[in-house]
């Protein structure tokens, strides 16, 4: 295969999923097993509510008009990835072309939005993936524009050499990562040991794994083990608090003695 | 005849030295994500990133909380890091010993296993619904992309000709270079000298109200001077409860001028 193809197929097959998994995410607006995405129907209503248009009848247009944008460039993308697979390049290169023109275009509305709504943060976000869009396009035109450099890969002493490495490398790591899951995913639900720091206040450092329900696991095993004390309130600390990316949460409990 | 055979050579060098660096950076980069997945967990010295705690809580959400899933998906990430890590030390070999044809065969298939990650991060963040990650990973992706075309294409860029630096501007740049590098450093040392023990520093709490008192912590206080610092608040009102504490918001904080600030609230015994 030539190189070029090769990148052609890559940009193209990134540009396909990443549309259908945005169709798919407007299809499916909520949570569900095996599919979480991000609820953008609050999301819309929030943005609209914060302009005074609360009738939720302009979040639904809104959401419904993006989709429909959203659709015809993921078709796009996908007949463009069909007719390059069926060897038809000068068609494929129109569709990937067209699928730019209306993706260039959701994300200029989103752009819009984003000044509108006063959301710099998402602003940044769409921009970015405006300008990834038209160099995709560049990349994909210019390359098909360069010479035509076959791929050129023999079971040579280097690339053996290379493979076995690399499977050597991989063996070890995943030995290495499945010791690690076999060690620690037992803190997804075992309670912590408190540490009392000043008299009746306790500190509980959570590791990654926690969530509610190594908490709640926590506060009954804290309760079990200290039958004289009540708590009277919990206190998350807060990020500033944390030792930059080593500390997940820390969770300050306040008791007092039972009378 | 002789300065253009100098200045083509120069030239030959600077497109080198981007090759390399572009090199150097995959390899890096690939290997430190390796790494972090073979260490797993903070350790002294080396911190990272706790991949099977984000990996596994992401499958959890979805409902697949057995850690098995969480273990595929990792040793699937790996194996394309790894392979990508080969390929571009392969390029690198190949380079250093001037082999451009199989430079470009490796250095190309380190980049096709880069994409092939980072679409595969994509789709993950787009079902995880985290689009934080996804602009992480569409960036990078969007970089690998750039890196193969400057690479395939640099030696078709004009770059300067001449590296070399005429005597009376190296003696002036070394001299701004050194008084601006003596300035900076000594404001650090100094800022280091007077400010390190606000790490760990009690700090005095101010009364608001008739029962509601306020904490303000410096920029580098820890968990150490919070707790230092409830207990010297509990030591000095020994009549008082704490009964809350309220994190002020980001909202109320001063642009970037304002650390921590705690309000908190109590009752008599």
């Amino acid at each position: 295969m030539r190189e070029n193809k090769l990148i052609q197929y890559l940009v193209l097959i990134h540009w396909t999923l990443f549309y259908v998994t945005t169709v798919i995410d407007k299809i499916i607006p909520d949570v569900y097993p095996l599919w979480v995405g991000a609820d953008f129907y609050t999301l819309f209503i929030k943005f609209f509510a914060s302009l005074g248009l609360t009738d939720p009848i302009f979040a639904t247009i809104a959401l419904t008009g993006i989709s429909f944008l959203e659709i015809v460039a993921f078709v796009c993308f996908l007949l463009s990835l069909f007719n390059l697979y069926k060897g038809k390049d000068k068609i494929s290169e129109q569709w990937f072309y067209r699928g730019v023109s209306f993706s260039v275009l959701i994300f200029s509305f989103f752009s819009i939005g984003d000044q509108v709504f006063g959301d710099r943060f998402t602003l940044l976000e769409h921009t970015i993936f405006w300008i990834i869009l038209v160099v995709s396009w560049v990349v994909y035109k210019y390359n098909s524009l360069t010479e035509e450099r076959v791929i050129k890969f023999s079971l040579s002493g280097d690339v053996k050499i290379g493979l076995l490495i690399g499977i050597l490398l991989t063996v070890i790591t995943s030995y290495s990562i499945i010791d690690f899951s076999h060690d620690t995913f037992a803190n997804k639900t075992n309670p912590i040991e408190g540490e009392e720091i000043i008299e009746d206040v306790y500190k509980f450092d959570l590791p990654f794994l926690g969530d509610k329900t190594t908490m709640e696991n926590t506060l009954k095993a804290f309760e079990d083990n200290h039958p004289d004390l009540t708590i009277k309130y919990i206190y998350t600390g807060p990020e500033e608090l944390n030792s930059k990316k080593k500390t997940h949460m820390l969770l300050y409990v306040f008791t007092e003695r039972k009378q | 005849m002789e300065n253009k055979k100098i200045n083509i050579t120069n030239s030959v060098i600077g497109k080198d030295l981007i090759k390399y660096f572009i090199l150097i950076y995959w390899i890096l980069f690939w290997l430190l994500n390796v790494v972090d997945k073979a260490i797993g967990g903070a350790h002294f010295l080396f911190v990272g990133k706790d991949r099977f705690a984000q990996v596994q809580r992401f499958f959890d959400s979805l409902g697949l909380g057995d850690p098995i899933i969480a273990n595929i998906a990792l040793i699937i990430t790996v194996g394309l890091e790894t392979f990508a890590l080969v390929f571009f030390c392969g390029a690198l070999y190949h380079f250093a010993k001037k082999n451009m044809d199989a430079t470009r065969s490796w250095f190309f298939m380190g980049i096709a296993l880069t994409l092939i990650t980072f679409t595969y991060f994509s789709v993950g963040d787009q079902v995880f619904g985290d689009h934080f990650e996804l602009l992480e990973h569409g960036l990078f992706w969007f970089i690998g992309l750039l890196s193969w075309i400057i690479f395939i294409r640099v030696d078709k860029i004009q770059i300067f000709d001449n590296f070399s630096v005429g005597k009376k501007q190296l003696i002036s740049s070394t001299v701004l270079v050194i008084a601006i590098t003596a300035v900076t450093t000594f404001s650090i040392f100094w800022h280091n000298h007077t400010s390190f023990v606000e790490r760990t520093q009690t700090v005095e709490a101010v009364k608001v109200t008739e029962n509601k008192y306020k904490i303000q912590f410096p920029f580098l206080a820890g968990s150490n001077a919070f707790e230092s610092s409830i207990a010297k608040f509990k030591t000095d009102n020994p009549t008082e409860n704490i009964t809350y504490i309220y994190t002020a918001p980001t909202p109320l904080r001063l642009g970037q001028s304002d650390g921590l600030i705690i309000y908190i609230q109590t009752e008599k015994k």
